[in-house]
């Protein structure tokens, strides 16, 4: 099976030689198709600027991004955007709808805006729409949301044009955890139901436990990775063992390697 | 540092925000030109004609320059508030780091302060010289050669523009650096849009929008059927009607808008998007689009009206004489002749000849010595008119009109290159002062003339023939006859039994004003004339009357217009652009979602159009019964006859609009692009 992200030891540094800050420092990961994978890691370890350079908010210093064969440095214009609406589904921490657009208006503007009919991706829509629970807040405004809508009309936005991949930014990170719960369901389902590819940043550990893999990045490395025992594991089992290496990460004295 | 970072500032305000720098620059030029108006050539000029008139003009002045004041106050009020929401982050993170807000406040100042003189530098040499510019083709344009071009420069009115601009600058700055000082750090910090509003159902706007509909239909007809300037009550519910009108049809317009969002066809890049922002900018600002939209609409009657009041003076009857000797003492025409010849003046005359006029001194019965009943009953017998009720009222009174003598006037005829008169002595042509006639009403009595009325005369048959004469009988003002009888000179001699008064009529030679202009012409004769102590007029007071009423009501009116305009499109302009920055982050959103640069800017160029679009429209339209009804009111019904030239100047009008308009959603088109670009690079907001 060919993967379909390939990150390949991939830098991105910041400022002059003498005071550099090494965000990442060569990284290499592969994301086969039908892969949920998290990426853990405290503030500052560059969990952030992987995804930012995935998602080509940013450029990296050096290192290759390999999306479906296709090295992303090099896109530009239509191209570019082509990618950022098609190739990526991208779910943000603060959901980033449209407040003067409706639940549904913001479903479908990635459809406007990359030209596709409405009637083709109609019946998409209300799979969509059922499975995440959102269709009584279709007609409504983002303000006569709870979180956990918001959220679900975020993913069904990010979900819309089928993308090969959704890049999930801490999509729990402003949702209590009731809300943080449903969420991590309906992904996770999505995922086993309809083998959708998602990497997720994220440092809660028990978002984190839904996930198949998990690699842990600290200093701009890749500095461990867990594999979640399927389907032998429990989640519950997997979450303890997420909790031990992020209390020993944390610690930051012993190496679990 | 302090002194470095106001310097930085005010040079990157000035580079980023042409719109904002260019209204600075308006308001400076437009003060200017008002405050340097009595220095203008034509004003000059026209001192010497009509002093009286002008120094009236010139004592509304100052009024007229504390209107633009507060106009203009306006346009710096929402240029400079465009200017500080841009920088507000900025001073946000000046607070974080612990600047006072009095430091805060000063740096604001001083840069204000800074850019202020900038302006006024860069203004003031503009203003002067396009003062100049319109001083010298107005002179070009009413052909004056005599004045010579006087500098304009008026130390006085650099003055006051200085003194005003800062003034409106200064308290504009007040009121909006308080309101900044006034917000918590966080909300300079982040750019929130303003979100939506409650809304209330749909039917509550439905409704506003079938009233504001209903009132400005009301006031429409109101004012093109007349009724409005009837008094000063119909005047009043008129332009309330009107102003309530156009608040209701904006607040109820996102009615339409929502229906367009929901019925629209959702395939085309944005569409949706499109009207939300438009939709959300209308609900937040329905109240300033229908100022705007009230101003523009204001621009254009204004414009409509000057072109109509000068197209009214400005089309008066052909010129034929250029001088007329009056108070002729014994009606002895000779004397005067021999004194123009012993001046050397009669040959530079092509044309020397009298012009007599008397009135019927066969009877004192002045009530009844004219009686034309047939004429009468004749206009009663037609279909009912303004113009036929207008004659009827006024044939009433002319019982006793003035007679004019056959000869003289074929004389005149023959100056002004028409075919001559022909009467028996039973017979009698029709004079009426072109002043006092309108075509439709020269038409009417064209069509009785022909049947050749019967009329008498002290008692005696007279008929009535040929068509109305028009052509004046002296150069300006010495007589004016709304209602004369051109009689034969037998005729002439028995009713007015010798008693009668003569002038001389003088037309210049073609060589006399072939090299210069005929009011150089006229000017330079004038003082030869002085010093033969012959009392005359000229026609240069008939040009210097016209050309006043003109320059006058053009200066004015079109001033008024062109300030109306760009401010209402200054307004609507950064409106737009401070909204569009509100929300910024949704244009990120988009970006993210995978939007070109070429998408967003055609999103926002749409959403431009359409914020430009709708308030001018709104009064386009309305400016098509506004300039109806103001010629309908206040242009004399020679102009109002015309109908297919007021489309025409209508029309026009609204091309002009169209042009400026384009001109004005071109530059904050450009802005916003500008804006966008910045957006580009996204950044994630941790």
């Amino acid at each position: 099976m060919k993967p379909i992200l390939e990150i390949e030891s991939l830098k991105k540094h910041y400022g002059k030689s003498k005071n550099q800050t090494k965000a990442l420092d060569g990284i290499t990961f592969q994301v086969m198709p039908g892969e949920f994978l998290g990426i853990m890691g405290s503030s500052g370890s560059g969990k952030s600027t992987l995804l930012n350079c995935i998602a080509t908010v940013i450029m990296p210093s050096s290192g290759n991004i390999i999306m479906n064969g296709k090295q992303i440095q090099t896109l530009k214009g239509a191209e570019l955007a082509d990618y950022r609406g098609k190739e990526i589904g991208y779910l943000f921490q603060n959901f980033e709808l449209l407040d003067n657009l409706t639940g549904r208006e913001n479903i479908l503007l990635p459809l406007s805006l990359h030209g596709v009919s409405e009637n083709e991706s109609k019946k998409l829509l209300e799979r969509l729409t059922s499975y995440l629970e959102v269709e009584d807040v279709l007609d409504k405004f983002p303000a006569q949301m709870s979180g956990g809508q918001k959220q679900r009309i975020a993913a069904a936005r990010a979900l819309i044009l089928n993308p090969g991949i959704i890049l999930a930014d801490e999509p729990t990170g402003a949702l209590d955890s009731k809300n943080a719960k449903a969420l991590m369901e309906k992904l996770s389902g999505l995922n086993q139901n309809e083998n959708a590819t998602i990497l997720m940043v994220t440092h809660d550990s028990n978002a984190a436990s839904y996930c198949k893999r998990i690699l842990f990045i600290q200093d701009g490395i890749i500095c461990h990775e867990l594999r979640r025992d399927t389907p032998d594991e429990s989640q519950q089992d997997f979450y303890s063992r997420i909790l031990k290496v992020v209390a020993q990460l944390g610690g930051g004295s012993a190496n679990v390697l | 540092m302090f002194f470095k970072l106001i310097f930085r500032n005010s040079k990157r305000n000035r580079r980023e925000n042409g719109l904002f720098f260019a209204s600075l620059l308006i308001a400076i030029i437009a003060f200017y030109i008002i405050l340097s108006l009595d220095n203008q050539d034509v004003m000059i000029f026209l001192k010497q004609m009509e002093s009286n008139a002008v120094g009236k003009l010139m004592t509304i002045i100052p009024a007229f320059y504390g209107m633009a004041l507060f106009i203009l106050f306006f346009l710096i009020y929402y240029g400079s508030k465009y200017q500080l929401e841009r920088h507000k982050h900025g001073f946000g993170v000046y607070l974080m780091m612990g600047m006072s807000r009095t430091k805060l406040f000063l740096m604001l100042l001083a840069e204000d302060f800074r850019n202020s003189i900038v302006s006024l530098i860069i203004g003031l040499p503009a203003a002067v010289l396009l003062s100049e510019l319109i001083s010298l083709i107005t002179a070009r344009l009413v052909g004056l050669g005599i004045v010579g071009h006087q500098i304009s420069f008026s130390f006085n009115a650099v003055m006051w523009t200085a003194i005003g601009f800062i003034l409106i600058k200064f308290i504009a700055f007040l009121i909006l650096s308080g309101k900044i000082s006034r917000k918590e750090i966080g909300s300079l910090l982040v750019e929130t849009p303003d979100g939506v509003k409650v809304q209330k159902p749909a039917f509550v706007y439905a409704l506003s929008i079938l009233i504001g509909i209903l009132c400005l239909a009301i006031a429409y007809i109101l004012a093109i059927r007349g009724e409005a300037w009837l008094n000063l009550k119909n005047m009043g519910l008129t332009i309330i009607l009107g102003i309530f009108g156009t608040f209701s049809f904006f607040y109820g317009i996102r009615f339409i808008i929502d229906l367009v969002v929901k019925n629209g066809k959702g395939n085309r890049q944005l569409y949706v998007f499109n009207f939300r922002q438009i939709q959300e900018t209308v609900i937040h600002r329905s109240g300033t689009l229908a100022i705007c939209s009230m101003l523009i609409l204001a621009a254009l009657c204004c414009f409509g009206a000057g072109v109509a009041i000068t197209r009214s003076y400005g089309e008066s009857e052909a010129h034929v004489l250029d001088y007329t000797f009056k108070n002729i003492e014994n009606n002895d025409t000779e004397a005067v002749r021999q004194i123009l010849e012993d001046n050397n003046l009669d040959v530079r005359f092509s044309d020397l000849f009298e012009m007599k006029v008397g009135h019927i001194e066969t009877t004192k019965d002045y009530d009844n010595a004219f009686q034309m009943e047939t004429v009468m009953s004749a206009l009663r017998d037609m279909q009912p008119s303004d113009d036929r009720d207008v004659l009827l009222s006024n044939f009433k009174y002319d019982t006793y009109p003035y007679l004019i003598s056959l000869s003289s006037y074929n004389e005149l005829l023959t100056s002004a290159g028409l075919p001559n008169l022909e009467l028996n002595t039973d017979e009698a042509a029709v004079y009426m002062d072109s002043a006092y006639t309108v075509y439709g009403r020269k038409k009417l009595l064209n069509s009785i003339l022909d049947t050749n009325p019967l009329v008498y005369l002290d008692g005696k048959e007279l008929y009535l023939t040929g068509t109305v004469q028009t052509t004046n009988l002296v150069t300006d003002r010495s007589i004016t006859l709304s209602f004369a009888l051109i009689l034969s000179d037998d005729a002439f001699e028995y009713y007015t039994q010798g008693e009668y008064s003569i002038y001389l009529n003088g037309v210049l030679k073609k060589s006399e004003t072939e090299n210069t202009s005929l009011m150089s012409a006229i000017s330079d004769m004038n003082k030869e004339l002085r010093k033969t102590g012959l009392s005359y007029e000229s026609y240069l007071q008939n040009m210097g009357r016209q050309l006043f009423y003109m320059v006058a009501a053009s200066y004015i009116t079109i001033y008024l217009a062109i300030i109306f305009l760009i401010i209402a499109n200054t307004i609507i302009g950064v409106q737009f652009l401070i909204s569009q920055q509100k929300a910024g982050k949704r244009y990120r959103t988009l970006i993210h979602l995978g939007a070109e640069y070429a998408t967003i800017c055609k999103s926002s160029g749409k959403q431009i159009n359409w914020y430009f679009g709708i308030p001018t429209a709104v009064a386009a339209f309305s400016s098509l019964f506004g300039v109806r009804a103001l010629f309908t009111g206040i242009v004399s019904s020679r102009a109002r006859s015309n109908l297919n030239e007021m489309m025409i100047v209508s029309a026009a009008m609204i091309l002009a609009l169209c042009v400026i308009e384009c001109i004005y959603i071109a530059v904050v088109k450009r802005s916003s692009d500008r804006y966008l670009l910045t957006l580009m690079v996204p950044e994630r907001e941790e």
